[in-house]
């Protein structure tokens, strides 16, 4: 009896829990499929369903919804700053984890240092940058700024190749490996995990980001936006009646690829993380 | 900080007992830096070296220069462009751009300063080279030079990258930025149409002194207050939440924990601006759960009891100072309580089960095992993450912005006086002074003390962590 | 169409005489409205100007008619290779924008042209602009609120002479005034309805109820309807203050001089604080009002052009507009003022083809471009023969402009005043909950909108 009752309880607990955790995503999707394309504030559910909001987003591109073309901008830019991040941050930890040479130490603490100055305020200084070198209102220049400085974030990935054994390593410079081939050979398979946290977290950045995307890209030419920078738009006080719901509609289809990557590394992402996090 | 000395006087010993014991080579190397290796039959070091240099010497005409010379006044000739109506074109002075100036000539000085490093390890290098070659010892070639740059200096191949990266996107503005901190660059100086310059310790001041109009130094210590609130609150909530959580979808008894699970997650997979944004309008003072809340009469029950202004319809759930602070809080609940499910979760997986064990077989119950066992563990595995994640909130920029930027607006008039709001914190507040107001001066001095707030907090805590050697531990 | 070169000199007094012809018409159809801020800049020029007669312009133009040809000769002459031009216009402008371009491009057809057209908002232009003024579009639309930090930044190319027509004299003195800083006009009017006015549910009130507030909020009361306007926004508070007689002008420095806090203010303060407290007069941003208009809570707004779609389809045939009601400030029924916007087009400084960028920005602010704008969206000219056509007139939204248009005043205001002013507006939206002394709130305001700058 007692038993039935805790698991009662128990569950009854999780379901409201999952009710406040989902309502405000059942409300995303639902809005996406609303007839009325402004904020609808008096009924959770949309008093007419329709399934124009996507066909606006897919088929009828105006100035403000771009949205084929963003789609492909940001993934385009996602999977490139996912690349030149992850390979930054392995090198890094790499060498801050397994080598030992003088000043790492310091190099160490002054990275952790670097990473608490605020990012919103050096963002002007970073836009004059790459105005200098021709790279403001391109992708290559999106890339950049986005992955360039990727391998400040080596902490957790650290962690984590600090708890690979050392033993490894040293039976295999026992047998005339040099530092490179350890480095691909042994260590890059053993990091499997964290290597799949590393690339979900930089992939997502681009998707994430509208400020410093925003200040870059600002030729006002809407194909070249990212998702961002174009769903942020539409919420702008004199567009948001007319495209709240393609809003919503957007922010739906953008959770999908995420959703299929969470879904299918959700293990790795775990041990990745924890395995990086428990260590610091 | 005396072994840091003591590296340093090192360091330039060792480049004048270079310079004083080294052979003509190693002289001539001051000049032209590949003379040393070319003395010692190192042909393309020696190209490399001197066409570096050369490189160096043009930058330094063209670029450097130009731009230091400058550099103290951070120039003096003003826009003008002139119109010829009969032509219909424009001709424009050669004028100066402050933030360029200010700009290129840090770029110039890190070269400059970078230069001068290789240019003295250069000299050591040559140096040790004649040693060895005195010594009779074998003096490598190019291709094993090459070779080691994949085995013991493999760091050097693999940081170069990296660094450089880091250089030219954090370090450098981040130096322009702190230097900015002391010139008056706002909207009455604002480049390429006005110049600006140098005034020294005047923004700080300013900061620091209240008057009746200037009231910055008010604002900044009521931001700073909810700031530190704010990231305390964020960081505690959401840790703890995240291990009951996990906790309780991960418990034996809990029926399809995976399902659980994944319905939480559905809330990160989701980006972060798009449920912030959808959520402000949800809390809207017009928005649907006022609707509701007034439907069934919870709008009038707060009311009853004071919550809710008597003047008011709603439930001013994001236009209230305190109402605002709370649902905030709340709402980064509701963002990130799933990631750290996640984390915890992870970490529960880890927990020692035999501890667990004997606490049972000893009597102990649930939450004293939970309190007494599995909270230690936690806290001991996942503090120093605990103390980043704070550092993290001090920045959190999107939540905040994202749920007040536009809707939110302050009834402290010595706050609006200086742009200010009550549920600010210090980025938020930075980055409109910048984005709205162009005060660049005045942001740059309140990054420069956020900085220094998160880099004292982190430092405490990493010079403990990389002190005690743990990581060797481990492996 | 009149083609004609002004030199530097004569177009500044041609500002300058329409500057003081509407100051005058102002602050005599506003009874205790205090003259406009532009009165005092204008002071010297107007001095000079009372010699020159208006049809000054008119006698020169025949004489310059062919300089100006030969200008725009020489410089199709001189241009060679294609011109590239970005040209800035507002999300729903975009597509008549594209059509005019193509226009242009056809009247031009001996030179190439390389136009590319992007979507900037005109009321955050500025935002945008400011932050790199180098990178902005060399032809951009914007609001004139933003000329006086766009000009300040230099980001406005001053407008020295016109080619195709006569951008001071063709547009209604209103818009030329708010296209010009000190006298020197610095951007082409495009439209001039973008000032506020009052819209309303007929069937909830009638045309003598609109006249005053305090007539409106008892009969909405007793409809159970709200009225709103955005009370916290410097942009809208600033219609009590005015109308009662309380100045905020623009400083040379770009500081401002407030009033607000001056013997009798605290009237105005109680008075909305009094409309507010009974539930009717709600403060609601614009976003808020779309949705509250279309559901129907909402009977009367004050709000701009670009909000009337939303009334005429929520109201159908019973939506009309009129200018803003008047208020009881103190015993005394005041009418509240305005502010007067146009949207303006500018030209780059930085740009690499001025000349051709001015061209475009003549051609799109031109009367054709105007009566194609209005016959396209709705918004009102302000291009004077093109306001004056029929259907223009038939428009209630911009009629009711019209009619409000003797309260209004140009937009002037150092950027110091919005925060201080948003925070007063919500102090007094919400009845002034600490209980502050009005008085004490008032110079708290006003103390941080004079603030001074550096």
């Amino acid at each position: 009896m007692k038993k039935t009752v805790d698991f009662i309880i128990r569950h009854a607990v999780l379901l409201i829990l999952a009710v406040i955790w989902l309502i405000p995503i059942v409300w995303l999707v639902v809005t996406s499929f609303s007839g009325y394309r402004g904020i609808n504030t008096s009924h959770f559910f949309p008093e007419t369903w329709s399934l124009n909001n996507y066909r606006a987003l897919f088929l009828e591109p105006d100035s403000v919804v771009q949205y084929s073309a963003w789609f492909k901008n940001t993934f385009i830019i996602a999977i490139f700053t996912c690349i030149i991040s992850t390979i930054f941050v392995l090198m890094v930890s790499y060498t801050m984890s397994c080598m030992r040479f003088k000043g790492r130490k310091a190099l160490m603490s002054f990275g952790i240092i670097l990473n608490m100055f605020p990012g919103v305020l050096s963002m002007i200084a970073v836009y004059f940058v790459m105005k200098s070198i021709g790279l403001t209102n391109s992708h290559l220049g999106m890339i950049i700024v986005y992955s360039a400085a990727s391998g400040l974030g080596y902490l957790i990935t650290k962690g984590f190749m600090d708890t690979i054994s050392v033993s490894l390593r040293e039976a295999a410079r026992l047998e005339g490996a040099s530092e490179a081939t350890i480095f691909m050979r042994i260590i890059i398979p053993l990091s499997k995990p964290i290597i799949v946290y590393t690339v979900i977290n930089s992939f997502l950045v681009p998707w994430g980001d509208f400020v410093l995307a925003k200040l870059m890209l600002n030729s006002g030419i809407s194909t070249d936006w990212t998702i961002a920078i174009g769903l942020y738009n539409m919420l702008n006080k004199s567009l948001v009646n007319k495209y709240f719901s393609i809003f919503c509609a957007g922010g739906v289809i953008v959770s999908i690829p995420i959703s299929i990557l969470f879904v299918l590394m959700q293990k790795f992402y775990v041990e990745g993380v924890t395995g990086g996090s428990v260590k610091g | 900080m005396k072994n840091f000395f003591k590296s340093i006087g090192n360091y330039f010993k060792e480049f004048a007992t270079a310079i004083a014991k080294g052979d003509i080579g190693v002289k001539l190397s001051l000049v032209i830096m590949g003379a040393g290796y070319a003395a010692r039959k190192q042909i393309i070091n020696g190209i490399i070296m001197t066409l570096l240099e050369a490189v160096f010497v043009v930058m330094c005409v063209f670029y450097a220069a130009p731009n230091l010379a400058k550099f103290g006044t951070l120039g003096t000739v003003q826009f003008e462009q002139k119109f010829d109506p009969l032509t219909m074109t424009s001709t424009v002075n050669d004028y100066d751009n402050s933030f360029l100036i200010l700009l290129n000539s840090i770029i110039a000085l890190f070269i400059i300063l970078a230069f001068i490093l290789v240019y003295i390890g250069n000299i050591k290098t040559v140096y040790r080279l004649q040693l060895r070659k005195e010594a009779g010892k074998h003096i490598n070639t190019f291709a094993e030079d090459v070779k080691s740059l994949f085995n013991q200096k493999f760091n050097i191949t693999l940081l170069t990258l990296p660094c450089l990266g880091i250089i030219l996107m954090n370090i450098i503005p981040i130096l322009v930025l702190i230097a900015v901190a002391f010139t008056n660059y706002d909207q009455q100086h604002m480049p390429p149409n006005a110049l600006f310059t140098w005034v020294g310790f005047k923004n700080f001041k300013q900061l620091f002194t209240n008057s009746t109009t200037v009231t910055f130094g008010y604002a900044f210590g009521k931001v700073l207050v909810w700031t530190l609130v704010w990231a305390f609150f964020a960081t505690f909530t959401t840790f703890i939440g995240g291990i009951l959580m996990a906790q309780f979808v991960n418990s034996k008894n809990t029926k399809l924990p995976k399902l659980w699970r994944t319905l939480f997650m559905v809330a990160i997979a989701v980006p972060q601006f798009v449920t912030l944004l959808l959520v402000r309008n949800f809390f809207g003072d017009s928005g649907i759960v006022n609707t509701i809340c007034s439907n069934i009469g919870l709008t009038d029950f707060l009311k009853s009891i004071g919550l809710v202004g008597s003047h008011l319809t709603y439930i001013p759930f994001l236009t209230n100072p305190n109402w605002t602070k709370v649902m905030i809080i709340l709402i980064n609940i509701w963002v990130g309580v799933p990631y750290q499910m996640l984390i915890a979760t992870g970490v529960l997986m880890n927990i020692p089960v035999d501890q667990l064990e004997s606490a049972r077989i000893d009597g102990a119950n649930k939450f004293q095992i939970f309190w007494k066992i599995t909270m230690p563990y936690i806290l001991f595995i996942m503090g120093p993450s605990l103390i980043t994640d704070f550092v993290k909130n001090i920045n959190n920029f999107n939540v905040i912005y994202l749920l007040t930027q536009d809707v939110y607006v302050t009834s402290d008039q010595l706050l609006a006086n200086s742009n200010a709001k009550e549920v600010d914190l210090l980025v938020t507040w930075l980055f409109r002074l910048t984005n709205e107001y162009y005060n660049y001066k005045i942001a740059s001095v309140i990054g420069i003390l956020v900085f220094i707030i998160c880099a004292a907090f982190t430092l405490v805590t990493f010079t403990q962590m990389i002190k005690g050697n743990r990581e060797e531990d481990f492996q | 169409m009149k083609k004609k070169v002004l030199a530097t000199l004569l177009a500044t007094s041609m500002v300058a005489a329409t500057l003081a012809g509407c100051g005058n018409s102002g602050s005599e159809a506003g009874g205790d409205t205090s003259a406009p801020a532009a009165d005092n800049s204008a002071d010297t020029a107007a001095d000079t100007q009372t010699e020159a007669p208006a049809d000054a312009s008119g006698d020169s133009a025949a004489a310059d008619s062919t300089a100006s040809d030969d200008a725009v000769a020489t410089l199709i002459a001189n241009t060679t290779g294609p011109v590239a031009l970005t040209v800035w216009a507002s999300e729903e402008d975009q597509e008549l924008t594209t059509t005019l371009l193509d226009n242009f491009k056809a009247q031009y057809s001996d030179v190439e042209f390389d136009i590319t057209l992007g979507s900037e908002s005109e009321s955050t232009a500025k935002d945008t602009i400011l932050t790199d003024v180098e990178a902005a579009a060399d032809v951009f639309a914007f609001a004139d609120d933003q000329i006086n930090e766009l000009v300040k930044a230099g980001a406005l190319q001053e407008v020295v002479a016109d080619y195709t027509y006569d951008v001071a004299g063709e547009n209604v003195a209103g818009s030329v005034e708010a296209a010009s800083i000190d006298g020197k006009l610095y951007a082409y009017p495009m439209t001039a309805d973008n000032g506020y006015f009052m819209f309303y549910d007929a069937s909830v009130f009638t045309e003598d109820d609109v006249q005053s507030l305090e007539k409106m909020i008892e009969v909405a009361k007793a409809a159970d309807k709200k009225i709103a306007m955005d009370i916290a926004n410097g942009w809208y508070l600033y219609s009590f203050f005015q109308g009662a007689g309380y100045e905020l002008s623009l400083n040379e420095d770009g500081s401002n001089t407030c009033t607000w806090n001056a013997d009798g203010a605290t009237d105005v303060a109680q008075a909305i604080m009094d409309a507010c407290e009974t539930g009717v007069l709600v403060q609601m941003t614009d976003e808020q009002q779309a949705t509250a208009i279309a559901e129907g809570t909402v009977a009367a707004a004050v709000n701009g052009t670009w909000r009337a779609e939303t009334a005429e389809e929520a109201w159908g045939e019973n939506y009309a507009a009129a200018k803003l009601p008047t208020i009881n400030v103190g015993g005394k029924d005041c009418q509240m003022s305005s502010y007067s916007g146009c949207k303006l087009i500018g030209v780059n400084p930085h740009s690499a083809n001025v000349g051709w960028a001015m061209l475009l920005a003549e051609y799109l602010t031109n009367e054709e471009s105007q009566v194609a704008r209005f016959e396209a969206r709705g918004l009102g000219p302000s291009n004077i023969a093109a306001s004056e056509s029929e259907a223009v007139q038939a428009n209630p939204a911009i009629a009711a402009l019209g009619e409000q248009a003797a309260y209004a005043t140009p937009q002037r205001v150092g950027n110091n005043f919005w925060a201080p002013a948003e925070t007063l507006g919500q102090i007094l939206a919400s009845g002034n909950p600490d209980g502050t002394d009005l008085q004490t709130l008032l110079d708290t305001a006003v103390e941080g909108i004079t603030a001074p700058v550096e």
